[in-house]
């Protein structure tokens, strides 16, 4: 998957030069290996995976008077991960949070343009945020389990959702999807505050994967944590993709170019300069800005 | 710069640094806080004399229950202190349980002396547990019909407590069962489980009706309080076992050592059964036992210094705050004057207060947190809502007094000086206060819970009663605590809605006219003998300090509960 064409998927309106909405057949997630070129519409190898499940289309935010985004076009491939990457402010976590409408709970921000979730634009009308959010779970930042028991955690989605029955095999099969079982499975009854910061994460992604969710946003899950639990949220991140289309905002380029198969690079200002395979970006971007700013020359 | 000399150095007193407006600032607030500090200390202390007149006793009845009480208690604290085992905090606790026990004793002593029959609290108590039953019923029945459970919720109790209005369907339903030959005498309205069991020909006796609804249930939650911590069933079914077996004995055994059974069972519920649990866990622990040699200490010494004291013939203090002024209504003599009737007024008052008080304050609060919109016109509204909340609260409480008297007395025609226009008066007084207070709750929730659970797809409902709610409760309970505390001075607003002067009779009803303390104290302010305007008001005066301390204590212990967890 080093060289990948530019081309618009079957869905996609023809865009921008900056966007590159392919599909990517690789069931494996190895990138290395694959090497097939896509065709529009032939997506025989890749069977369901890398339809696109999230498209945005000429999509603007603003935060009162200011512009965060401009004009985003982009297309994510179902059950890979989807890196964004760029400098601070640029407008990446805004562009996560469009997609399960979590700006809708800021006053000031107002979203103009499309976006589309499995074919349904998801700032339509009659749509229901909350019934957006029950498909798309999201990660945060810092580790934000409820100050409740560890198993309330788990069960909080599920029990919101009326998800009620078999709730302690639920609870048992996201702990162990999320590698927390073993550390946790004889204190579910203890606070969940008491458990360290990666295991903290750990059980907000099992929480946000227990509702069996189609897409998971995460909003620079690991910064706030040590090496050695953010290798574990890593590893964790690459098996989900299997089952999840991932959604992931990073500001450490190495974890974007680790873990993910496709990265989308924002510069300053809210603009997506260059969405492609991570191979792709990260040895031979197109944008001369996309490859200062990955090389350090800047942001 | 200039080069220093090497001997005064860069350190010490000849430096460059000047602390001296540091030093005098520091001094000067320091002096600010002592003089606040010492001066009210010191009315404090006048007060306390003019209630209690130590000075009134014999040099020797003092120096005997010195010897026999503080000194022994006092060289205790300083061995406590210096012991590296938690023995004094068993000791400050094992005293004070007691203490705690026999004030809510005394409440609810009162509360089935003037203001319900026993049979009244079991019909009222039965029937929210019914209430309660049926809501959980229709939670399981039809757990998806929300707009339903809500008119369930609500309806429930309303109609088990108070039945059905007259209303055209009860002309029916009661015309019907009329013509069938049910005549149930209560024309054109259905009644409630409350009436109905009231009405039974045949009711279990007091006693019976208390351990099922009070004994019981406290014993309940404490039995399984310590299945929880003990992870030990056979505990937790040994708390309730033994706290039966007690009342039970009393019921007894009572009537022979001359206390009422009613007040036995109270005993047991508010005052053994918390201080048996802790002192069983204390000698099960094995940490500090030594601290429970204090309240032994106490007793012992307080009963040996009667013995001295009544052996040798020295006279005790006289004071105005005695078991006889707490238990008597005011008169005309100083001597037999009390505060009962007003003490039963305030805490009426306060009830009548936390009814409707505590939901609208924290209701607008939640709103105002939680749901009003914070941008464009509709926002500009919000805040001109909240600023003027703000000013409420700063609002002369004369001015609230005003209101209660056009709004209740003049336009409701509720009688004057009555509870509920006393409650409903002052409780708009600490309107504005709960709000502010619970909204600073809510707000000081972490955000990210919030997000946490809108981004699991909860509702704005959901995410406030699952997550918001729970977290800002004890911040919300605080305040309002401290607010009923102002609640319970507030002398203005009482003269201003007609609040009897003086009454010889506790309200036996929420429409009775009574006084407050208060009130209370302000008319003795104002008699001419001069033992009301020392004595009895300096009594008056601490028994509401006393209250206030301990709503102000309650409110610290749920405030530090919260931060320890939190």
């Amino acid at each position: 998957m080093t060289e990948n064409e530019m081309t618009s998927n079957e869905s996609t309106e023809p865009t921008p030069t900056t966007e590159t909405a392919a599909s990517s057949p690789d069931p494996s997630g190895d990138p290395l290996i694959d090497q097939s070129i896509d065709v529009e519409g032939t997506d025989a190898t890749a069977g369901e995976t890398g339809k696109p499940v999230i498209e945005s289309r000429d999509l603007n935010v603003f935060y009162g008077e200011t512009q965060a985004l401009q004009g985003i076009d982009l297309a994510i491939p179902e059950k890979q991960v989807t890196a964004m990457i760029g400098p601070s402010g640029c407008g990446k976590s805004t562009f996560l949070r469009c997609i399960n409408r979590m700006n809708d709970l800021i006053d000031a921000a107002r979203v103009d343009g499309d976006l589309y979730f499995e074919g349904k634009n998801v700032y339509d009308d009659d749509v229901d945020p909350v019934a957006l959010r029950r498909r798309i779970g999201m990660v945060f930042q810092h580790p934000n389990p409820f100050p409740k028991s560890i198993y309330d955690n788990v069960a909080y989605g599920l029990r919101i959702q009326d998800q009620t029955e078999n709730l302690d095999e639920k609870v048992e099969t996201a702990l162990k999807r999320a590698a927390l079982w073993d550390e946790v499975k004889d204190k579910l009854d203890k606070s969940a505050l008491d458990l360290s910061g990666g295991q903290q994460q750990r059980l907000c992604i099992a929480r946000a994967i227990a509702v069996d969710p189609d897409v998971i946003l995460m909003d620079e899950p690991a910064s706030a944590l040590d090496p050695i639990a953010t290798s574990k949220i890593e590893d964790l991140i690459e098996e989900l993709a299997e089952e999840f289309t991932v959604v992931i905002v990073t500001h450490n380029m190495q974890q974007a170019a680790r873990i993910s198969d496709k990265t989308a690079v924002f510069l300053t200002g809210g603009e997506l300069v260059e969405f492609d395979d991570t191979d792709k970006i990260f040895e031979n971007p197109d944008s001369q800005r996309v490859e200062d700013y990955i090389t350090g020359k800047f942001g | 710069m200039a080069t220093r000399e090497p001997e005064t150095g860069w350190h010490g007193e000849n430096s460059d640094v000047n602390h001296l407006r540091g030093r005098a600032f520091e001094a000067t607030c320091l002096a600010a806080t002592a003089f606040g500090l010492v001066s009210v200390l010191l009315l404090l202390l006048f007060v306390a004399n003019d209630a209690f007149r130590p000075f009134s006793a014999d040099a020797g009845w003092l120096a005997t229950y010195a010897a026999t009480v503080l000194v022994p208690l006092a060289v205790l604290a300083v061995y406590y202190y210096r012991l590296d085992e938690p023995a004094g905090e068993v000791a400050y606790v094992t005293s004070g349980l007691p203490v705690v026990g026999l004030l809510l004793t005394g409440g609810f002593a009162v509360l089935f002396i003037e203001l319900l029959s026993v049979l009244e609290w079991f019909a009222l108590l039965i029937s929210l547990v019914v209430a309660a039953g049926l809501i959980v019923a229709h939670g399981r029945l039809r757990p998806k019909a929300a707009l339903e459970r809500l008119g369930v919720v609500l309806l429930t109790p309303i109609i088990t407590v108070f039945g059905l209005p007259p209303t055209r369907f009860n002309w029916f339903v009661t015309d019907m069962a009329a013509a069938l030959g049910l005549d149930f005498g209560l024309y054109y309205r259905v009644i409630s489980l409350r009436e109905a069991i009231m009405m039974l020909p045949f009711v279990p006796t007091d006693w019976v009706m208390l351990i099922l609804t009070l004994v019981l249930p406290v014993a309940g939650v404490a039995g399984w309080f310590v299945e929880q911590r003990r992870e030990s069933r056979r505990d937790g079914l040994a708390v309730v076992g033994v706290t039966t077996a007690a009342a039970v004995l009393g019921v007894v055994a009572g009537p022979l050592l001359g206390i009422g059974t009613d007040v036995w069972l109270l005993l047991v519920t508010f005052a053994a059964l918390p201080l048996g649990v802790y002192v069983e866990g204390v000698l099960r622990r094995g940490e500090g036992v030594r601290g429970l040699a204090f309240p032994v200490v106490a007793v012992v010494g307080v009963a040996a210094g009667a013995v001295v004291t009544g052996a040798l013939g020295f006279a005790g203090p006289d004071p105005w705050l005695d078991w006889g002024f707490l238990t008597s209504a005011t008169s005309r003599t100083a001597a037999d004057a009390g505060i009962y009737p007003a003490m039963v007024g305030s805490v009426m008052m306060i009830i009548v207060i936390v009814l409707t008080t505590f939901p609208v304050g924290v209701g607008a609060a939640i709103y105002l947190e939680e749901y009003a919109p914070s941008q464009g016109l509709t926002g500009k509204f919000v805040t001109l809502i909240e600023i003027n909340i703000g000013n409420l609260a700063g609002v002369p409480s004369v001015v609230y007094g005003l209101l209660g008297l056009a709004l209740f007395i003049r336009v409701l025609q509720w009688p004057q000086g009555s509870v509920i226009v006393a409650g409903l008066a002052v409780g708009l007084l600490i309107l504005p206060i709960v709000i502010i207070s619970a909204q600073e709750a809510i707000r000081s929730v972490p955000d990210s819970f919030r997000q946490a659970s809108y981004g699991m797809g909860a509702t704005r409902w959901q995410t406030i009663r699952q997550v918001v709610l729970p977290e800002a409760l004890p911040g919300i309970l605080t305040g309002t605590i401290l607010a009923l505390g102002r609640a319970i001075g507030e002398t203005a607003p009482l003269l201003m809605i007609g609040a009897a002067a003086s009454v010889r009779l506790a309200p036996n009803s929420f429409f009775d006219v009574a006084s407050m303390m208060p009130r209370q104290i302000f008319s003795w302010s104002s008699e001419l003998d001069p033992a009301f305007r020392h004595g009895v008001l300096a009594a008056g005066v601490i028994t509401l300090l006393a209250v206030l301390l301990v709503m102000n204590a309650t409110a610290i212990v749920i405030r530090n509960r919260y931060q320890r967890t939190g």
